[in-house]
């Protein structure tokens, strides 16, 4: 993978073949067992929310401890349980924990407020760092850039690389009936949908509240599941929050372009082929839904996918379900970047102890255990295993993760996230039209965010 | 007065609308009984499932391999352990305050009450800061002494009515028999409030036993209670309702058994001793 | 014994200095555990200190929050006018209800524990379950009482109550009637069943009819309990949270998002702990209020021997 060298410097062509022989010679040299000598007997202790990958953690971890000798405790909390556990133990700086798991939208203040041990400044330790873990070329790279870097510096590694995409009922939609009504009535061939109108049109078409079945379903509480979903309407016609290139990036507000008020009130224009509680539900409820098979199409999360489509004790849909990226617009493919992260706070007593562990968990025979046992990997080459491109949604998620769009990591992202969500839930709920819910909304992010963040588009 | 028939028909509309009252009160509760029986088909069921094949793999599934066992046990050492102090130290208080007078008194343990009246979160930052520095965050110590803390302010209140209900004659008979002030205390006057200090005692249980954000801030995820354990099981991936059911049930009985036990203390209690039952 | 002689204030006092150091465990405990956090967060509140933002390390800022408080946060004033709203109208239901079966019981059957006991219930559960309970019974696909209201036709069929701006409010309301009325029967029995029986015979010797007797004398006597229950009842859903915000979160929209929600979102989720203490702390000046006519209306009159308790 050496580039050509330039002619006549054989100084440098020198230097090049004495660092690979020193890299060979650390790679050959390095082992688990013996970079993590110092460090055992230590206990080190992690945090991260409930869920089945951290609970497939848990079940890994006697494994590292036995070559290691380093204990893993593992702590799960509920979502914001979770975070808030995090954001008091790191203001107090007592180091309770030394492995935080943390959705990246919480980067920023952690970055800005120096909480967060740079986990490049390990990499650079050649007794810490396993020279076949190469993050730069075995990670999909805008997620890790995303998910684990602010401002230019790497604090970590994702612990799950998250995404958005479209479920549906791929019986429903072969079915020759359906597909002969269907095509009587809009003049077109029923498929997955494409772009918007056919997926309002399959979505009107399988609106049936007298059987109990619905086109598709919308999380439309008050709660980031909201937020999270509207994202994908508003990257897709073309929207976005803030005019930038990354998370952590700060730059002048969008959310209330005519594009974004489009795609917000093609979203509310949904809620008539969702069920009547639309307004109560979040991911929760839609995935309960699909898997009483009472919704035909629907957006939702790749690491849910599991429990709906090879989970049969949960799902009735198993065998009957598909995955698809979200229908296009003006803004092309989409896939959202979320992830949650596996960070160091400095305050941990056992930095070192626990970067050993995090770089082995991110090893590819824990990713692929992990990611099998309704993870999330961001590796590709977990993805291109033979085992996961089984599963029926790996397509998909590999597909969403390729076309990832940022969102904001800054230290305000977590206030900027309420504020969208009370606007959009306000719209929903009638209190307003969709342009003065994103109006105050844009009015808002640019006062929290200061001048850094100017309004393109007045508030009317 | 009223005759008899109407008044038998009063009779009989005031039973019915008790019994309906009950009903109403108690059906939330018996369909949770009901879901923790359930299995997710069940549960998720569009028509109202009264009759089912019960099923009792949400007790296990939750208790066992979800691992909340000690969570039962953590909250009864924390409820428990902040009554016995809060009456410990609550009660010497109580009769003290009943039994002495200095200028302000009155206002004293008043403010200290309404310090209470502040939303929970209001301290709650400046309280995980309190604990860590003095080291005893992440213990049940710290959420033992702030339940302790917080609920002391009710119990002098309380049991404070109490002591005065008790005339001053009988610690002075007592006295002049030749026990100490201590011992006339102890054995004299606790005796005849004890009912007053169950009620009180049985208040501070509740308290402690349903909270939630404190036990949630400063106690360490194996320390944590039934309360903070329930909303773990609320997921992106699926409410597991049978399992939240099971928890809340088990989280719920010990007070439902006490409210049965002191129904007549309680009124009292509920009223911060203004009410007698 | 009241052949004694009393001191002037009801002797035995406590020996000198004894009184205080029975005192004095539960009041440093008070001290140091509540009162001193207490005004850390009241001193907060003239700071901008933020866990969030790295710029806002505490530095002491006056009023500030309080004038952007009072003068431009239409949020907060909106919540806190909700806030009222709810409290009146859930309190005032409660008590109407309350009393009417308290009476009813009073009057007419006697004695009941068993019953009555069973109605402590709703209000004893711990406060997360209650809001789990309430979002499983009016889920709008399997919730049990979903179903039937719409199957009576309480609810149109293409209706979930928890979902329609015109219905969440009153529901939110009903919980807390459902939650709460039976704390209100109770303390209206008890205080129906220690009332003296001397005014009432003679107001029936004198001819009185039964309003009247109920208008003139027993309402009159019953004061102090009904203050006592309104303000109990008022502090507390004043500081209405939990099961609101389990199940609603809040909205739809901001309509049902209480003062306490806010006051949450401010400290817990954006973690501006300067403003959100200012916060905190009007919500306080508010039951403090609230606490102090209380303390007047029932302490103090129950030192008067007229009084019921």
């Amino acid at each position: 993978m050496l580039k050509p060298l330039r002619r006549g410097s054989t100084t440098s062509a020198l230097l090049v073949v004495a660092a690979l022989m020193w890299q060979i010679t650390q790679a050959a040299a390095w082992d688990l067992k013996e970079a993590s000598k110092p460090y055992s007997g230590q206990t080190i202790r992690m945090v991260g929310e409930a869920l089945p990958p951290l609970e497939a953690l848990k079940k890994m971890a006697p494994e590292f401890e036995k070559q290691t000798g380093i204990h893993v405790e593992v702590e799960m909390y509920e979502h914001s349980e979770a975070v808030n556990k995090v954001q008091l133990d790191l203001n107090s700086h007592r180091g309770r924990y030394d492995v935080i798991i943390q959705p990246h939208r919480e980067l920023g203040k952690f970055a800005t407020n120096k909480h967060l041990v740079e986990i490049s400044e390990m990499m650079a330790d050649p007794a810490l760092r396993d020279p076949t873990f190469e993050p730069e070329k075995q990670l999909y790279q805008t997620a890790w850039h995303e998910i684990s870097w602010y401002d230019g510096k790497a604090y970590g590694f994702p612990f799950t690389v998250l995404n958005m995409f479209m479920w549906y009922r791929s019986d429903l939609l072969a079915d020759p009936k359906e597909q002969t009504g269907f095509k009587a009535k809009y003049g077109y061939d029923l498929a997955p949908a494409k772009d918007w109108k056919q997926y309002r049109d399959i979505a009107e078409w399988f609106t049936r509240p007298d059987q109990g079945f619905y086109g598709t379903a919308l999380q439309g509480k008050r709660h980031e599941a909201l937020w999270y979903e509207w994202l994908n309407f508003l990257y897709s016609f073309g929207g976005d929050v803030l005019d930038v290139k990354s998370g952590s990036a700060c730059g002048p507000v969008i959310v209330n372009s005519p594009k974004a008020v489009a795609s917000l009130e093609y979203y509310k224009s949904l809620l008539q082929f969702s069920p009547p509680d639309s307004l109560n539900y979040f991911w929760d409820d839609v995935m309960a839904l699909m898997q009483q098979a009472k919704v035909a199409e629907l957006i939702m999360w790749n690491d849910a996918t599991y429990a709906v489509s090879v989970d049969t004790t949960a799902s009735t849909v198993v065998g009957k379900v598909s995955f698809d990226l979200v229908p296009q617009g003006e803004g092309g493919k989409i896939g959202q970047v979320e992830g949650w992260t596996y960070l160091i706070p400095v305050y941990s007593k056992n930095p070192q102890a626990a970067f050993l562990f995090v770089q082995w968990m991110m090893g590819y025979d824990r990713q692929l255990e992990q990611h099998l046992n309704g993870g999330a990997s961001g590796r590709p080459d977990v993805y291109a295993s033979a085992e996961v491109q089984k599963l029926p949604y790996a397509q998909a998620s590999m597909a969403a993760n390729e076309h990832a769009v940022p969102k904001a990591t800054l230290p305000q992202s977590a206030e900027m996230t309420d504020i969208l969500v009370r606007e959009l839930s306000s719209y929903l709920a009638g209190e307003k039209e969709a342009q003065a819910a994103l109006d105050t909304a844009a009015t808002n992010i640019s006062t929290l965010l200061g001048s850094c963040a100017p309004m393109t588009y007045p508030a009317r | 007065m009223i005759d008899q028939s109407s008044n038998r028909a009063w009779k009989s509309f005031a039973w019915a609308v008790l019994l309906v009252t009950v009903v109403i009160a108690l059906t939330p509760y018996v369909w949770m009984v009901l879901a923790s029986f359930k299995n997710r088909v069940d549960l998720l069921s569009s028509v109202p499932k009264w009759s089912f094949t019960p099923t009792h793999a949400n007790y296990p599934a939750v208790f066992i391999d979800k691992e909340y066992w000690p969570l039962a046990i953590n909250s009864v050492l924390i409820s428990v352990s902040s009554t016995v102090l809060c009456i410990v130290i609550g009660a010497p208080a109580a009769y003290g305050f009943a039994r002495s007078d200095f200028p302000g008194k009155e206002d004293l343990f008043f403010f200290f009450l309404t310090t209470r009246m502040a939303p929970p979160i209001s301290i709650a930052v400046p309280l995980f800061l309190f604990f860590t520095s003095l080291g005893l965050i992440d213990t049940i110590y710290a959420v033992v002494i702030a339940h302790t803390s917080f609920n002391l302010s009710l119990v002098v209140w309380m049991m404070r009515g109490f002591f005065a209900e008790i005339p001053r004659e009988i610690d002075e008979a007592a006295m002049m028999d030749g026990r100490s002030r201590l011992g006339a205390f102890l054995f004299v006057v606790a005796p005849l409030a004890a009912p007053g200090i169950g009620a009180t005692a049985v208040l501070c249980f509740i308290l402690s036993w349903n909270e939630f954000l404190y036990a949630f801030i400063l106690v360490a995820f194996d320390g944590r209670p039934l309360t903070v354990g329930i909303p773990g099981l609320v997921t992106p991936h699926g409410t597991l309702w049978g399992q939240v059911a099971a928890v809340a049930i088990v989280a719920t009985l010990p007070i439902v058994l006490f409210t049965f036990l002191v129904q007549k203390q309680l009124v009292r209690g509920l009223t911060f001793g203004a009410v007698k039952g | 014994m009241t052949n004694r002689t009393p001191s002037p204030r009801g002797m035995p006092l406590l020996d000198r200095g004894v009184g205080p150091l029975l005192m004095l465990p539960a009041t440093l405990l008070v001290v140091i555990f509540l009162v001193g956090p207490f005004y850390y967060m009241v001193y907060t509140a003239l700071t901008d200190l933020s866990f969030a933002d790295a710029g806002q390390a505490g530095a002491f800022v006056g009023f500030d929050n309080f004038r952007k408080l009072m003068r431009n946060d239409p949020l907060f004033w909106s919540s806190f006018l909700l806030t009222l709203k709810f409290v009146v109208i859930a309190v005032a239901i409660e008590f109407l209800l309350g009393f009417a079966l308290a009476f009813l019981i009073f009057r007419f059957v006697a004695s009941q524990r068993l019953l009555t006991t069973l109605l402590l219930i709703p209000m004893m559960i711990a406060p997360v379950a209650v809001g789990l309970i309430w979002r499983l019974l009016l889920q709008g696909d399997f919730g049990m009482l979903t179903f039937y209201m719409r199957k009576v036709g309480l609810l149109a069929q293409n209706s979930a109550v928890l979902s329609a701006p015109d219905l969440v409010f009153p529901t939110i309301v009903a919980i807390d009637v459902w939650q709460w009325t039976p704390f209100v029967t109770l303390i209206m029995l008890a205080g129906m069943m220690s009332l003296p029986r001397a005014p009432f015979e003679a107001a029936m010797m004198d001819g009185a009819k039964p309003f009247q007797i109920f208008r003139d004398v027993m309402l009159p006597l019953l004061r102090p309990v009904i203050a006592l229950v309104l303000l109990l009842r008022g502090i507390d859903a004043f500081k209405e949270f939990d099961k609101v915000f389990l199940m609603t979160g809040g909205g739809p929209g901001t309509l049902t998002e209480l003062v306490s929600i806010y006051a949450y979102r401010v400290n817990f989720r954006n973690w501006d702990l300067g403003y959100g203490a200012a916060v905190t702390f009007m919500i306080y000046l508010v039951v403090l209020i609230l606490c102090s006519v209380f303390y007047k209306a029932v302490y103090w009159s129950s030192r008067k021997p007229a009084a019921a308790f």
